[in-house]
């Protein structure tokens, strides 16, 4: 009762921002998917940071001007972490962005995994399916999973583009509700809102998922929580070779950097609170109520704390080569129409 | 049970509160709770009927600074403004609110009851609704501009224009390049809603208000039977007022439109309706038409929130982030299952309505008096009120700046009678149908609409209202 009469005098008027000590970037408006990841890690790290922590809300085209602004100003604040999530890297990879990984700390990481999802029976020969923020490897493994191996990057574009409806202009609950529907028979979600979304609904079936990085190797393993449905085992399955080539390298980038850094915090190199945040998340990553509440948000996966979150990084950046990366660029402009940019920088 | 209570009385005040704060409204309220529902986890029934007391007391209370000030409680009261201020000007403000808060009460009641009693029950009739019936009813909102532009076709037309390219800022939904942002990053999220509604609406008349001289004393007894009289004329005009509710009830159901054009569009079946009043000088119609909207669109964008995790307006993406904190997870059967959930949202809903309405009627002569008191004596705290409502979102400079821009417009659309409500209706459905147009023409052939009864039928009132708005020539005395 004591604590609900607190909640009470603070609900009427004591503004929740005051006194912070500590400020989590998100680069999204409050309500979005990892607005509310941040809200319940920021509220579950409290506990163990022992300061006060809220959000600051930066929102933007893609979530893009969020993380920009952490890296030009933000970032020398020693009390100011930046929330990604895996759109962002994917904009590292293929548009002018100005925040860069390599230079920053990283606290910890969630490495996740993205499913999709397909109307039940569908042989998903014709796809209709929603674009969206970092939604390019669900474009690119579509592509060879419906066109079979050994083509060329040019073939695979003409060929996503006579097999797959990529329908601009939705916003996520208009493409949940579309694919209830039926407008859409291929979704994708992350492991939460898959189960919430589309394990419930009896007409929807699992179509792949993209697999659990290895960063180190640069390789993915089956999802222990959807086996079998890969997209590299279904692959092997439908055509009877491994998927290979310049198209699947282009894929294994994006899924990489989409997924290996899906739930991401940073500060800047040399911020004396850096161990002290890492100890507080270690902490909080042992705790089972709060890793239970994260996982209720996104789904049982591995966090990757201080050391093991910048070994991540790094192991990425290496994946990044010049083929690889034209290639995915020259998709992303040709098949699904964006105005995607090579970044001679990024290649080693 | 007495923490029920407790956390009932707490979200009223509260959603009171900020429904009275300029600009503010259920969203802003919401959004700063984040950092108080953890104290809940323990009662989470609580929570729950806190945070739809709050949602409906704030949707309610909204009315009193619409109508007194001049400048919207929040984005989704807007269009009370229109005859409401001038009501109040009249030294009519207890008539005025009283028939807002009448209609707004019997709405918030019809569509709650009518939302939670059946709400698992919905799924069917939503999922019958596809991208083509979204899409028309998108464009035939948009058509209601024609209803709410001001006499000189020349200047509306170009309020028109220019508010559907100022909602094309930001990017190209096709190719996500960057659109008319002059290369400012700000800009490629498009602008936000908050600023503009503020800018055009709140500080016009804000700097307005140094001119106007205080509307004149009205005893305690004319006080009462004005109450008692708006109270009377929300049943009189009872077709307006549910009209307007079953309009906001549909918007409600619609995810992405939001409540910002419910009361619009609900203002313009008003006008429509009656073609042979004037409006815009103090219609008590006006003021009942667009009342009820926002109430109902609160309560029937429960449905997709609760049924499929699927927000049917920003408020709702809101309070789904707060649910999942206190452990209820929108759309799992688990939650469709728990009665105690139902109930406890019900009871917040509903006798929150109840109470604000109340507590509203008890306080409408006092508070009235606001339009008795001149403008310099709180202009400083509303524009405070107002700068920290645009701040809820991103909370950069660049909202503040928007303001600015936004202000100025606002005072020259005014000054030169430019529709304000024509541009701010063109202003947030232009992305809208842009992407809806995307998804129709990517989805269907003309031959899959034409077996679409739904479809055909909102075509047929979409063509039915452009005649009507041409045969009619309806136009309004506020611009």
């Amino acid at each position: 009762m004591k604590q609900l009469f607190t909640a009470l005098v603070l609900a009427l008027g004591i503004a929740s921002t005051a006194n912070a000590d500590y400020t989590l970037v998100v680069p999204q408006k409050p309500g979005a998917g990892t607005s509310v990841w941040a809200q319940i890690v920021a509220t579950e790290l409290e506990k163990h940071l022992g300061e006060k922590i809220v959000i600051k809300h930066i929102p933007g085209a893609r979530d893009i001007p969020g993380f920009n602004e952490f890296h030009n100003n933000l970032q020398q604040d020693d009390k100011t972490v930046m929330v990604s999530h895996g759109g962002n890297g994917v904009s590292f990879l293929e548009e002018k962005v100005d925040y860069n990984y390599a230079e920053y700390d990283s606290i910890g990481l969630m490495n996740l995994n993205i499913i999709a999802g397909k109307r039940k029976g569908d042989p998903m020969d014709k796809v209709r399916f929603a674009s969206g923020s970092g939604m390019t490897p669900e474009a690119l493994a579509m592509t060879m999973l419906i066109c079979g191996p050994d083509k060329t990057v040019d073939q695979y574009i003409a060929c996503f583009k006579e097999h797959v409806t990529w329908v601009n202009g939705m916003s996520g609950g208009e493409r949940r509700l579309a694919f209830k529907r039926g407008e859409l028979n291929g979704t994708r979600e992350n492991p939460a809102a898959y189960k919430k979304h589309v394990e419930s609904d009896s007409n929807a079936e699992v179509w792949f998922h993209h697999g659990i990085l290895d960063a180190n190797k640069g390789t993915h393993s089956d999802d222990p929580n959807y086996p079998g449905y890969q997209f590299e085992a279904l692959f092997k399955k439908r055509w009877g070779v491994e998927p290979r080539g310049d198209f699947y390298n282009a894929y294994k980038l994006a899924k990489s950097f989409r997924d290996g850094l899906q739930k991401a915090l940073w500060v800047r190199k040399g911020n004396p609170n850096t161990e002290k945040l890492r100890q507080a998340l270690t902490a909080m990553a042992n705790d089972p109520e709060s890793r239970a509440k994260i996982e209720k948000d996104v789904g049982q996966y591995q966090w990757l704390i201080g050391s093991a979150g910048n070994g991540q990084r790094d192991a990425l950046m290496k994946l990044i080569t010049r083929q690889a990366l034209s290639d995915l660029v020259k998709f992303n402009k040709l098949a699904l129409g964006l105005e995607s940019v090579f970044k001679e920088n990024l290649i080693k | 049970m007495v923490e029920l209570g407790i956390a009932l009385v707490a979200g009223l005040f509260y959603g009171l509160a900020i429904g009275i704060i300029p600009a503010a409204g259920a969203t802003t309220g919401l959004v700063a709770l984040y950092g108080v529902i953890p104290y809940f986890l323990d009662y989470p029934m609580a929570g729950v009927v806190f945070l739809m007391a709050v949602v409906a007391a704030s949707t309610t209370a909204d009315s009193f600074t619409s109508i007194l000030l001049g400048i919207p409680g929040s984005n989704s009261s807007a269009a009370t403004i229109v005859d409401g201020f001038p009501l109040a000007r009249k030294g009519q403000a207890s008539y005025a609110i009283s028939a807002a808060i009448t209609t707004s009460t019997v709405n918030g009641l019809i569509w709650g009851i009518l939302v939670f009693l059946f709400l698992p029950y919905y799924g069917q009739v939503l999922l019958s609704l596809g991208v083509p019936e979204l899409w028309a009813f998108t464009v035939l909102s948009l058509l209601t501009v024609g209803f709410v532009s001001t006499s000189n076709r020349v200047r509306s037309l170009f309020a028109i224009a220019a508010g559907l390219i100022v909602g094309a800022i930001g990017v190209d939904p096709n190719t996500n390049a960057e659109r008319f942002t002059l290369g400012w990053m700000y800009l490629e999220d498009g602008i936000q809603l908050m600023p503009v509604v503020a800018g055009l609406f709140a500080i016009p008349e804000l700097i307005s208000g140094f001119k106007l001289t205080p509307a004149g004393r009205v005893n305690a007894k004319e006080n009462q039977q004005q109450v008692l009289q708006g109270m009377k004329d929300s049943w009189r005009y009872r077709w307006d007022s549910l009209r307007g509710g079953a309009i906001g009830a549909v918007v409600g159901l619609l995810p992405g439109l939001g409540g910002a054009i419910s009361d619009w569009i609900s203002y313009a079946s008003t006008v429509a309706a009656h073609p042979t009043e004037k409006f815009g000088n103090g219609n008590i119609k006006g003021v009942i038409g667009p009342e009820g909207s926002n109430n109902a669109q609160k309560a029937t964008s429960m449905i997709t929130t609760v049924l499929f995790a699927i927000p049917g307006a920003p408020f709702a993406a809101v309070l789904l982030g707060l649910f999942m904190y206190l452990n209820f997870e929108m759309g799992s059967p688990d939650l469709l299952n728990n009665i105690e959930f139902f109930r406890s949202m019900a009871l917040g809903f509903l006798v929150a309505t109840v109470l604000v309405a109340i507590v509203s009627y008890l306080f409408i002569p006092t508070i009235s008096r606001i339009s008795q008191v001149p403008y310099q004596y709180y202009f400083p705290i509303l524009i405070v009120l107002i700068v920290w409502s645009c701040l809820q979102y991103t909370g950069g400079w660049e909202d503040i700046v928007m303001l600015l821009i936004f202000s100025v417009l606002g005072i020259a659309m005014k000054h030169f009678q430019f529709s304000r409500p024509a541009f701010l209706i063109a202003f947030i459905l232009s992305e809208r149908v842009e992407n809806m147009t995307i998804q129709i023409t990517s989805l269907y052939s003309v031959a899959d609409l034409l077996v679409r009864p739904v479809f055909l039928a909102l075509i047929g009132i979409f063509i039915g209202l452009l005649f009507l708005n041409y045969k009619l020539k309806l136009k309004i005395d506020y611009s």
